[in-house]
Formats: structure tokens, sequence, C-alpha cells
């Protein structure tokens, strides 16, 4: 017990000095020895969410391979440009990693103006990591058992976790193609869109699974469709928004990246790692638990996935008539 | 549902040796990070969550639990001391807190903050054990209408605040609400007032506004005052409040842990709300209001009863409905995540053990810190004992680390001396800080809620006065307001009341 009280206060000692926010900046750098001290990796939201979850999952299990420690450090700010923009302007030397989504590459820049976001050419991707899809839920005490229902019900309000991101967007384009008049209210994240749902604020949402599953299993919250490609194993029951007419696919994907310009040593130790880290049980286990799919393309076709995804939901959002970007 | 039986068992857990250690660490790690402003409970969670992973989860929990209500008693030292309120529902208590130290009262302004935590959390204990699901629905049926009425009714309280005009106030209320605007817009995304900069992208953080106008604001302040001469510091007193003192606080004690029960319960701006419902409550009260914001302690009891309280009735929302209600609550449902339990509805009948394991565990972390309250108010005090050639520059190190570890922003540091300035500024004038903090609090729950709200009524402003909560609290506050305005114009004839009553710079006894 004694002893386990020393290693826990120890870990405090090591955890606090990691949360100050060690920068070495002028640490060896020596290539062929990567790792030379731990690897940070900054989550660029706070803590707590579903980005944050996977970061520390991932950090967890990608020590041991990596062989230093991991420390994960909170950096919120402006949907993620703040941390991001913060790692991927660091010295690309490999010791600082950031998990950034597609979500912020590939739809908010379709909904808000920023002339300042994060570009390709600012990163070197180092690893795929995750595919969380959505689904549109009602609740339970909602008259509307079929998205047919719902889009016939006349004039309706949706609850989005926010502008620019893929609740948003999914919504938008399934109630423009169905011509609903349709208003978006968008919440701070899945949480309070939840609460709203729960209570009956707004007449539908759309969130990622590993949100509803816990309500839709306890009945408060009833799932209509889902926005994969194909059904989901957890929802076989529920239809995709495909199936049901819409062509409507989003998804939320998350990956982790470097500063552009990383050693191909240090960028090669760090795939072995990661790709180790993703056979982890424990990861595994989490992933399963939580409804969240490993994104298992190589970590060059990242970026033609996102740019190509914002492409097409550009196109869509172009046939589709509606507007999206809000003022 | 029969809850006394596994309400019993859970105490099996509380009560485990180990568990009672990790609840003792968390207690004592949570009341050493409230003293610090700034480094709230969210983040050190977040730090040691990679720590929790190899104990049981329920223990985990516990530990993590501690650091969250043991900061909720911590966060009153710094603020009753050194006028630094770390956290928005402490903002109230630095009000007459720090005058009470000032009059040499520091020890009973902080031991009636400490019962009336303990007293204000065992209650709400008490409610999260045996009304939990019954309250969580009606937590629900608190939408954005509900919201936009809770914070109009917020901002018309926060006029009632310390000893200022209602004029004055509500001047620092708006400067406060405007500053809220600072950032991406909640509903469209797109940037105000932000110069293209990032750090003012998510508008800017309470700690830096909250520290910079109380605590760097008092500092400039006092160096002018003392300019040459070697202030004298405050009488110590005694450590422990009086038996006068607690019959005079009892009552504001019972009273805030109901109001800090009940809205604690609100997802979002519960805490906050509490306070400044409790203080506003024992003000209308009070036989002599004018005591108020001079070092009143019914001031002090009521709103740090009711933020503790509703503390631990923010657990409620989380472990009956799966819904974090703050930011620490979002940590905590990570955790939970992390060690394999979902929070949820189901979680009380999947994971008995950690639902009452940790429900029970609160009865004990907040009685270990009351009793260590007792001890360390006497060293805490103390403080005030140091020259201020060493304190104020002491303090001004303390703002300074508890701003960056918000984010880890050096900006927000020379935001808090930009803000510090303010503050001096307004002392000047005689405009009060509390209300433009609160204001700057509540702004975004305002515009956020009302727009959220306009959609979902489709631009229908009647909406409001259709649904049965918002339509009586908006209802309410015409009453208050117009009461008032009467009040005044009755008075008027007689003594002008309120705008003569505007104090120069108040005058430190």
């Amino acid at each position: 017990m004694h002893r386990r009280i020393v290693a826990l206060l120890a870990g405090t000692a090591v955890a606090l000095t990691a949360c100050g926010g060690v920068q070495g900046g002028s640490a060896a750098r020596d290539a062929a020895g990567f790792p030379t001290k731990p690897v940070e990796l900054t989550v660029p939201s706070s803590a707590g969410g579903s980005s944050d979850l996977i970061g520390r999952a991932v950090a967890r299990a990608v020590e041991k391979p990596l062989g230093t420690s991991v420390p994960v450090v909170n950096k919120p700010g402006a949907n993620g440009a703040v941390g991001g923009k913060e790692v991927l302007g660091s010295s690309p030397d490999g010791h600082r990693l950031v998990m950034l989504f597609k979500s912020l590459m590939s739809i908010t820049p379709l909904a808000v103006d920023d002339p300042d976001a994060i570009r390709f050419d600012q990163m070197t991707v180092v690893a795929p990591l995750t595919v969380e899809d959505y689904v549109l839920v009602v609740p339970a005490a909602s008259p509307h058992r079929t998205v047919a229902d719902l889009v016939g019900a006349g004039r309706l309000s949706y609850g989005t976790t926010g502008a620019g991101t893929g609740s948003q967007l999914a919504q938008a384009l399934l109630f423009g193609a169905a011509k609903v008049d349709a208003t978006d209210v968008p919440f701070d994240g899945g949480a309070p869109t939840i609460t709203a749902l729960l209570g009956s604020q707004v007449d539908a949402a759309v969130i990622q699974i590993a949100e509803a599953a816990p309500q839709v299993d306890a009945g408060a919250l009833r799932p209509l469709a889902v926005f994969s490609e194909a059904r989901i194993p957890f929802l076989k029951d529920v239809p995709t928004a495909k199936e049901l007419g819409y062509d409507v696919v989003v998804d939320q994907r998350r990956f982790l990246a470097a500063p552009a310009g990383l050693a191909p040593e240090a960028l090669a130790t760090l795939q072995k790692a990661v790709a180790t880290a993703q056979q982890d049980p424990r990861y595994t286990e989490f992933l399963e638990k939580n409804y969240i799919s490993p994104w298992t393309d190589p970590a060059d076709q990242v970026i033609p996935h996102l740019e190509a995804a914002k492409k097409g939901y550009a196109d869509v959002i172009a046939a589709s008539g509606i507007t999206f970007k809000e003022s | 549902m029969d809850v006394i039986g596994p309400a019993l068992a859970g105490f099996s857990v509380a009560f485990e040796p180990a568990n009672l250690l990790y609840c003792l660490l968390g207690v004592t790690l949570g009341m050493l990070v409230g003293v610090l402003p700034g480094l709230g409970p969210a983040a050190t969670i977040a730090v040691l969550l990679p720590i929790t992973y190899t104990i049981e989860p329920a223990s985990a929990i516990i530990m993590l639990a501690g650091i969250f209500y043991g900061a909720q008693y911590g966060g009153t030292i710094t603020s009753v001391l050194l006028r630094l309120p770390g956290e928005a529902s402490t903002v109230v208590t630095a009000i007459d807190g720090y005058q009470m130290a000032r009059n040499g009262r520091a020890g009973a302004a902080l031991g009636i903050a400490a019962i009336g935590s303990f007293i204000g959390g065992t209650v709400a204990i008490l409610g999260l054990t045996f009304l939990a699901p019954l309250v969580a629905g009606a937590a629900l049926s608190f939408g954005p209408p509900e919201y936009t009425a809770l914070a109009v009714l917020g901002i018309l309280l926060v006029t009632t605040l310390g000893g200022g005009s209602v004029r004055a106030s509500l001047l620092a209320a708006a400067i406060g609400l405007l500053l809220a605007t600072v950032g991406r817009d909640p509903i469209v995304a797109t940037e105000r007032f932000t110069f293209g900069s990032d750090e003012l992208a998510d508008g800017i953080d309470f700690v830096v506004v909250a520290m910079g106008l109380f605590g760097i604001g008092e500092i400039l302040f006092n160096l002018e005052q003392h300019r040459g001469t070697n202030p004298k510091p405050p009488p110590i007193g005694r450590a422990w409040p009086s038996r006068q003192d607690w019959r005079d606080a009892r009552a504001a004690v019972g009273r805030g842990s109901v109001v800090g029960f009940v809205l604690g319960v609100l997802p979002g701006g519960g805490a906050t709300m509490s306070s400044l419902v409790a203080y506003a409550v024992e003000k209308r009260r009070a036989k002599d209001p004018s005591r108020f914001g001079k070092g009143a302690i019914e001031g002090v009891a009521g709103p740090e009863t009711a933020n503790n309280a509703a503390a631990t009735s923010s657990f409620i929302p989380l472990l009956t409905l799966g819904i974090p209600a703050n930011g620490t609550m979002a940590i905590m449902f990570g955790a939970l995540l992390l060690h394999g339990i979902t929070p949820g509805p189901l979680l009380i009948g999947q994971h008995p053990d950690v639902f009452w394991g940790v429900i029970d565990s609160m009865y004990v972390g907040n009685l270990l810190l009351l009793i260590m309250s007792v001890p360390l108010i006497g060293i805490f005090v103390r403080v005030l004992a140091v020259r201020t050639a060493i304190l104020a520059p002491l303090t001004v190190l303390i703002t300074m680390i508890g701003v960056y570890t918000v984010r880890m922003s050096v900006f927000d540091m020379l935001a808090v001396a930009v803000f510090g300035v303010l503050g001096y500024l307004m002392k000047k004038v005689g405009l009060e800080p509390g209300p433009l903090v609160l204001a700057f609090v509540l702004g975004t729950l305002l515009e956020t809620s009302f727009r959220q709200s306009m959609r979902i009524f489709h631009g229908d402003l009647a909406g409001f006065a259709g649904r049965p909560i918002s339509g009586v609290l908006l209802g309410a506050v015409v009453v208050i307001v117009v009461v008032a305005a009467l009040r005044r114009r009755s008075h008027r004839k007689t003594v002008d009341n309120d705008v003569l009553a505007v104090p120069g710079p108040t005058k430190e006894p």
C-alpha cells in the first residue's frame, strides 16, 4: 500500500511537470536516437471530450512501444486551431504531436471563413487513428418513428453539436434534401445537445454513436438513421441515410500529425509505435466499447481523403442549394 | 425504488481502507489546488487521470470527486484573504469575505465558509442519495428558454452585489456583457472583436477577468493609497467564528444549502447562479442591507454554503443521466469511460458499487475537509500578517501562475495585467468589479440560450411566455423591476438613496 502511494505521488509529480508544457527547445537532436525525451501529444480541445479520450487512449497505448512517456496536453481554442497551429509551428523533431480531426479540415472551412486555418502543407501525417459515425436521434417521447415521419411533420428544429461540425452538415443535407422547414439550434458539443434532446427542447439531433449509445440502451433516445456507408453493427436495425434515399455520408475521423518536415527516421519510429499501439488489447477494447472503428487506410491516404471529403461536401452543398454558411 | 439498501452497501465501498485513503488524498489535493486560483479542479483531474488507470474505478472516481469538492473549500481561502476568486462561484464570496478580512475577521469568514460548506455539502449529498432521479428529471425541463430567463434574473441580481448604487452596478454589468461578446459567435462561429487573434477566438477566460479586476486591481489601488508609507497589515483576530457569528449566519447556511442543491442540478452556470441567488436572498432578508459589501457574515455564509451544495448536486446529472453539468464533470465523464464505465441512465443498475461508493465517500470527504480546515485556517490567516511589500508581489505571482495554468497561455498573463489596470480604474471611480465579472459569466449564457430559444421558437418572442418555467421566471423579473422602480420613486421625494449613495473609492477602514 505504502509503495503504491509513493508511486502515486511520484506519478503526480511527473504528470504535473508534464502539464507545465515542457518544451525542450535546445534538446540534442539525434534522429537515430529518437525519441530522446518524452513525446508530448497535444489534444487541441479541453479535457473530457471525445478527442481527449481518444488522445489519452492512444497515448496510454503508445508509451510502451515508443519507449518513452507520452503526456497528453490539452490546448483548447478556436475549435482546435490554437493547439494545432502551436504544434505544427514547432520544431519538427517528432517530440510534439497533435491529434487533428476531419471536421476541422473538411467541414469547418465550408461553414466558417478563416483565412488563417490550418493547411495540409503545414503537417506531416503520422498515422490515421479512428472513424466515428453519426446517428440521427429523437427523444423517446417523440411521435416520430422513422425519418419519413420526422420530415413529414412540417416545421421542426434540430440540435447540432456546433457550427461547422459533422452534426450540422449531416442534418443540413438531410433536411435540405427532404425540403423541410427546419431550423438548426447549435449547442456547444455533444453533452448539451443530448441534454436538450432528452428534455425534448429540439425535435431531433445528430450526435456521435458513442454519445448516443448509453441513452439508446436506456430507451431515452430513439435512433432513426445513421450516416455511414453501411449499417452499424451496434445499430443493425437502423437504416443508413443512403438506404432511405438521401445521399448523405458524414463521419468524424481523427489522425496524428507532426509539423511538416519531420525526419523520415523519426516518422518511421512513430508510425511503428502507433501501429503496435493500435493492436494493444486495452486500446482495441476501448474503441470497441465506445463504438469507434480504427481508420485503417495508410498514412499517405489521409490528406487525399480529407481533401476529397471537403470537395465532396462542398459539391453536395452547392447541388442541394442549402445555405451552410450563415451570418 | 429501494434506496436504503444499496446506499448502505455503498458505505462498505467508501470505508474500504484504500478508498478512505484515496478520499483523503483527493480532498487534500483538491483543497491545495483550490487555494491556487486558476489551477482549477478540472485541470488537476485531467493531470491525475493517467495515474488512476491502474486503480479500481470506484477508488479512482472517489479520489477525483474529492479533488472537485475539496477545491470548493480551498477556493474560498484566496477569495477572502487576497481577493482572488479563482472560480465564478466564489466571486460573490470575495466581496464580503475580503472586507471581513480587512476588518480582522478573516478567521470568522473562513470558519463560517468551512462550516457552511460542510453543511451545504452534506445536505446536498443527502439530496443526492434520496432525490437524485427525481431532480434529474426536473433539470431536463430546463431548456434554452428557461436558461435565458435564469440569466436575465441573474443579471438583475448582480445589481444587488456589494454596497454600490444600482446605477453603478448596471454600468459595470453592461461592460461585463460587452466583454462576453468577444470571441467566436456561439451560434454561427464567426469571430467577433478578436482582431484576427487566435488567443481571443474563444473569448476572454473568466479567470483572467476575475483575477485581474479583483486581485491585481486591488493591489494597484492599495499601492497608490499607501504610497511612501508602510501600511499596517489588518489585525488577524480570532481564527474561528464566535458564537455570535454562528447565530448571525445560521439561517443563511440553511437557506444556502437549499438554494445550492436546487440550482446546482442545472447543467451550466448552476453553481454561479446559486451563489448569486444566495447572496441576493440574504441581502433582501437582512434588517440592515447596507452592511453588505462591508463585511456581512451572511454574505459569506450563504453563497459559500450554496456553491458547495451546488458542486455536490452537479453530480446528479452525470450519475443519473450521463450528462456532464460543467467542465469538471466532463472530465469525470471521461475518467469513467476510460475505466470502462459508461455514465448514463443505466449506471445505477450496472455499477451500483461505483454509484453508491462515490456518493457515500462524499460524506466522508466532507467530514475530512471540515476537520482539515480547523488547523489550516489558523495557518492561512497568518498570511495577512505578511507585509504588503512582500504579500503584493507574491499575490501577483500566484495570479500569474494561476492564469497561465488555465490554458498555458502567455497572452492571458498580459490580459490579466490589462484587467488589473481596468480594475484599478473602476475602483477609482467607484465601480465594483463583482457585477462586471458575473454579468460577464452570465452574458455568454444569456446570449447563447436566447439565440437558441429564438431558433426553437422559429423567431417568435411570445414563445418565452408560453412555457411555464421561463414564463414564471420572466414574470418575476418584471415584478422585481417594477417594484424597485416604484420604491425608488417614492423614496426620491425624501432621500435619493440610490443615486446619492454612489460611493467614491470606498475608504478602507
